[in-house]
């Protein structure tokens, strides 16, 4: 969604809020820079460690498209895994937190079509 | 210019012009109660006393300072933003306090701040102060507005102050004066200006937070205790505090909804 902040700081404030929410922080790991890929992110949903969630930055790091977003949803849930976005202090864990996540991605794919001088 | 507002809603916005605020009496004061009601329960818990009853919350909370010290304020006030914040009935309660106003002033598709703030000023504190400022200087849009609770009544130091309307703009064109100084030195400017906002528990205070705006040390023999929260309407423009990560919607309406997830059909094999 065009934001852009520098890795080591994305990092930091991902290892803070493992600290805060007492969650165990095992293993860093960055996307592809190619536009829509999503490779590394399905690589560690997929994967069958004892890791038991995911940390994101921001939830705006998620696919833009719409389907794709509600198939790592899915995806995420049938493995009984949770996935935290840091800047929003938000966890999904069930089909209500997709509905609440989903609302606050449906605002802001509009907000470029709205009124913004000031 | 076309304008279907109804009499109520124009008087509101006539005196929010003129005052840049508005004192209203709560209508619901069930949830305002449990406001109060939170904020207590968590303070005794940080502290560790005794629970208290409704009837001894105002005595107690205005005479904290005599239990908590200032250098455990803020721990203490960490403690029950964290405990207040992590309940959405509490988010809820707020709005509904608030609801009637911001539907007039605001609209009826808002967003409103993920957090909840909670301003403790004890007697004499100077660790706890907002120099004078307007929130857009620090981010905020202008679309915002602040909602402002007291949870005792606030008067004299024990408050805010505002600066008003009229007085802003005449410092506006001229504020190329302060390049170079500081804070105060604009406070002292504007300190002769300013109004000190008046206000009981049982009544909500809704200001426009574009207005420079603060507090001093409280130098009544009582602590304030108030809480302030921003609300916005969904799809005005957002300033740096951004939807997801500082507000979030709560009222988003049908007709939205629907728009919102609307398609034109693809004609495309």
């Amino acid at each position: 969604m065009g934001e852009r902040v520098p890795q080591h700081i994305q990092n930091q404030i991902i290892r803070k809020f493992c600290e805060t929410n007492r969650l165990e922080y095992s293993l860093s790991a960055s996307e592809y820079a190619m536009k829509n890929s999503y490779l590394m992110l399905e690589e560690i949903i997929n994967e069958k460690s004892s890791m038991n969630g995911i940390v994101f930055y921001s939830l705006f790091q998620l696919p833009e498209n719409k389907i794709y977003r509600n198939n790592i949803y899915k995806n995420i849930i049938k493995r009984k895994k949770k996935i935290f976005f840091s800047v929003e202090n938000f966890k999904l864990s069930s089909k209500n937190d997709i509905l609440e996540l989903e609302e606050i991605w449906d605002v802001k794919s509009v907000l470029p079509s709205c009124y913004k001088g000031y | 210019m076309t304008s279907y507002l109804d009499k109520k809603d124009i008087h509101l916005s006539k005196n929010f012009f003129k005052k840049g605020y508005f004192i209203q009496k709560v209508s619901d004061l069930k949830s305002l109660k449990t406001l109060r009601k939170a904020v207590v329960n968590s303070l005794c818990e940080t502290i560790k006393v005794k629970m208290k009853k409704e009837k001894d919350f105002d005595r107690f909370l205005n005479d904290i300072h005599n239990t908590i010290k200032i250098k455990n304020l803020n721990n203490t006030r960490l403690n029950i933003l964290n405990s207040i914040n992590s309940s959405s009935e509490f988010h809820q309660k707020y709005f509904e306090v608030a609801k009637n106003l911001l539907f007039s002033l605001v609209g009826n598709e808002l967003a409103m701040q993920t957090r909840v703030n909670l301003s403790i000023q004890l007697p004499g504190d100077a660790s706890s102060l907002l120099p004078v400022h307007s929130d857009i200087w620090s981010g905020d849009s202008p679309f915002e507005v602040v909602v402002w609770i007291p949870l005792v009544n606030c008067y004299s130091t024990k408050t805010m102050y505002i600066l008003k309307p009229e007085n802003y703009k005449k410092i506006h064109s001229k504020f190329k004066k302060y390049a170079g100084k500081n804070s105060s030195d604009f406070y002292k400017n504007i300190k002769k200006n300013v109004e000190w906002i008046n206000i009981k528990f049982g009544e909500i205070l809704i200001f426009n937070q574009s207005l420079p705006h603060g507090n001093i040390v409280n130098s009544e023999k009582e602590t304030r205790w108030s809480l302030n929260c921003r609300f916005k309407s969904l799809y005005s423009p957002y300033g740096d505090k951004k939807i997801g990560e500082f507000f979030k919607p709560i009222t988003i309406r049908a007709a939205s909804r629907i728009g919102m997830n609307y398609s034109l059909p693809n004609l495309k094999k």
